[in-house]
């Protein structure tokens, strides 16, 4: 039962970290209809530059979070303007393929700049534990899930109550409708990349700062398609839900089962989701009218 | 230009279906086509080609345009997109291989049941997707290539080890070196590209293309989509499965490293830069991307050795920037890949002096 807790524990803060990566997926789902494969690879690269400021130029935890935010953001605005933004009026098929292509562009940029060996660790959270029962938290994952859980919600009112989040809504409703509302949808798909990279590249830090940053980092992005999925990819609250329950089945998997099957088998539950709910639990159903 | 594939050569009238449907068209084409196939299974014979490196090279090239041109079945005619066909690849190359050293078949008798094998385990993978629409075949491709190449390492206790396989034989004959697996590689790489190539112009081809251009209006002439889109996705895995029976013969062993999740991209590159939905387009996509594969592996350590300042590993990050960017080129600025240089090409001889 110790054990148990434990896991579920851990389960809920890495759950937690893939929710808000699986965020920017869905912000992007949301707005273009592009399943953006390269999300993990976002991540690992956002999580680099952090460790460039932190741990390469040791500057203080909050200057070197303010300066990699904005890298971040610029980061998914320019992967927008130079490789989707030429793509607009393509096939779907061309703007997801651009998305597997970018992922090898840019672990190539991470392992071309930072090398292939993991990166020297670096402490971002002070350490700690705190028991809870018989269970025991490090402090450093409970603040990640902490500020994984506040940035979720910060996003989540975004979208709801905000000028920008509505509109952002609205591009996702379709294109053609928001640009004659006077909305520019290229302006808002900026913005959106921009939002992803920088969701992206917060997990990255928190991921990085207990897990250390290697290049494996990039296989974070592989959990959060299935929570993005499970959760219904339309949908910012399913794709929190999806992370929590991708890692609690993770972390109770490879607790029970080992021999690495945390990933596979989010992808058994996400293809058996498939077989009975298409789409998601809180996704929209889409009905085809000709 | 728009059109350029369909100028027929000069002085070709197709008076009927039939003659309008040919592959070769005239007898010049004839000739080529035939000259070029005795050059191709001459390559090894003649001295200054018959490096064992080429061959190494070529015989790669052959076996990826076996994989690529399934893949190119189902992305480029059918429009789904499949990230997990080097598990597929995986799953026939396992197969053959158990089949070979712990029945002892040949491989003559292995290389049919792993191309089934591997399309029913791809059926498997398929059918949750299929029923959907939309490119949800990108995501349960990407689970069979997680899920597989794990159950591979960790429940089979063969596979996970990798254990050599016998070299093909006909008779006394083996072939177990570079210069004689060439010719079965070929043999194997023009069969199944003649086949694609007619399965193209057949029903089920034609239904495929009508379900990329437009699914809804596919169903509404009739079209079985869920029936199609299956089969597209089992030829795709059925040929990966042809093609790693070919590699674990050739390697004469069969182990997970060549079987990783980064090789299905690269698959998926060959096929956009290439050309989706073109034959030949299939081809000029591997060789384009192996010979680039090839100068990086040359230039990459250059480099490293010259840029001391550069981390270690920093050559493997130069080859994935460059070919990751390479194809990104090809999808903003060559959508159609390098099949149409070479329509614009032909275009352009078939239209001399008028051409403009």
């Amino acid at each position: 039962m110790e054990f148990f807790g434990k896991i579920v524990a851990a389960g809920l803060m890495n759950g937690a970290v893939y929710g808000l990566v699986a965020i920017g997926f869905v912000l992007i789902y949301k707005s273009s209809s592009v399943l953006n494969f390269s999300q993990g690879y976002m991540l690992l690269l956002g999580g680099y530059i952090f460790w460039s400021f932190r741990g390469g130029l040791r500057l203080d935890l909050f200057l070197s979070l303010l300066l990699t935010l904005p890298c971040a953001f610029l980061m998914g605005i320019l992967i927008e303007r130079i490789t989707l933004r030429p793509l607009i009026g393509q096939p779907l098929l061309s703007m997801i393929t651009v998305t597997i292509f970018l992922s090898l562009v840019l672990e190539g940029v991470a392992s071309l700049f930072w090398g292939t060996y993991p990166l020297e660790q670096i402490t971002i959270f002070p350490k700690g534990a705190l028991k809870l029962g018989k269970t025991v938290l490090t402090t450093e994952s409970l603040f990640a899930f902490g500020l994984a859980i506040v940035v979720m919600m910060v996003l989540i009112f975004f979208f709801r109550y905000t000028r920008l989040g509505l509109s952002m809504r609205g591009v996702a409703e379709g294109h053609e409708i928001m640009q004659s509302m006077g909305i520019s949808v290229k302006r808002i798909l900026t913005i959106c990349w921009g939002i992803a990279g920088v969701a992206a590249t917060l997990g990255g830090i928190l991921l990085g700062g207990t897990l250390g940053f290697q290049l494996g980092l990039s296989h974070i992005g592989l959990l959060a398609i299935p929570a993005a999925f499970i959760g219904g990819l339309e949908s910012p609250e399913g794709a929190v839900l999806g992370g929590l329950l991708i890692g609690l089945i993770e972390s109770i998997v490879s607790g029970y089962v080992g021999k690495a099957a945390g990933v596979p088998a989010s992808y058994i539950v996400l293809i058996v989701v498939m077989l009975f709910r298409p789409y998601g639990f809180f996704g929209l159903e889409r009905i085809e009218r000709v | 230009m728009a059109h350029t594939s369909f100028y027929p050569p000069s002085g070709i009238y197709s008076d009927s279906y039939r003659k309008d449907m040919r592959i070769v068209k005239t007898k010049t084409q004839w000739v080529l086509s035939i000259v070029s196939l005795i050059f191709l299974f001459a390559i090894p014979q003649i001295p200054f080609f018959n490096s064992p490196y080429l061959l190494r090279l070529l015989i790669g090239v052959g076996i990826t345009i076996i994989i690529c041109l399934g893949l190119n079945v189902l992305t480029g005619y059918c429009g789904q997109l499949n990230i997990g066909q080097s598990a597929f690849v995986m799953v026939g190359g396992f197969t053959s291989g158990l089949l070979n050293i712990h029945l002892g078949w040949p491989f003559w008798m292995c290389v049919i049941p792993a191309g089934i094998t591997s399309a029913v385990i791809g059926a498997i993978f398929g059918i949750p997707s299929v029923r959907l629409k939309g490119l949800y075949l990108a995501l349960t491709t990407l689970g069979a290539q997680i899920i597989l190449t794990w159950i591979a390492l960790f429940y089979i206790p063969l596979t996970a080890a990798g254990f050599s396989v016998g070299p093909i034989t006909i008779g006394t004959l083996v072939f177990n070196t570079p210069k004689k697996f060439y010719y079965v590689a070929m043999f194997f790489t023009v069969m199944m590209t003649f086949f694609a190539k007619n399965m193209m112009r057949t029903g089920p081809g034609r239904a495929f293309v009508a379900i990329r251009d437009n699914d809804i209006a596919a169903e509404a002439m009739g079209i079985d989509i869920f029936r199609y889109k299956l089969l597209a996705f089992m030829i795709c895995t059925f040929y990966a499965g042809v093609a790693g029976s070919l590699l674990v013969h050739y390697m004469m062993w069969a182990h997970l490293e060549s079987f990783t999740l980064q090789d299905s991209i690269w698959y998926v590159v060959m096929v956009i830069v290439g050309g989706l939905g073109s034959i030949e387009g299939t081809i000029f996509g591997v060789i384009f991307i192996t010979a680039l594969k090839e100068l990086i592996f040359v230039i990459g350590p250059m480099v490293e050795g010259k840029l001391p300042f550069l981390p270690i590993g920093a050559g493997s990050g130069l080859l994935l920037v460059i070919i990751g960017g390479v194809a990104i080129l090809f999808l903003i600025f060559e959508p159609r890949g390098l099949a149409h240089r070479w329509n614009l090409v032909k275009a352009y001889y078939r239209l001399w002096p008028f051409g403009y």
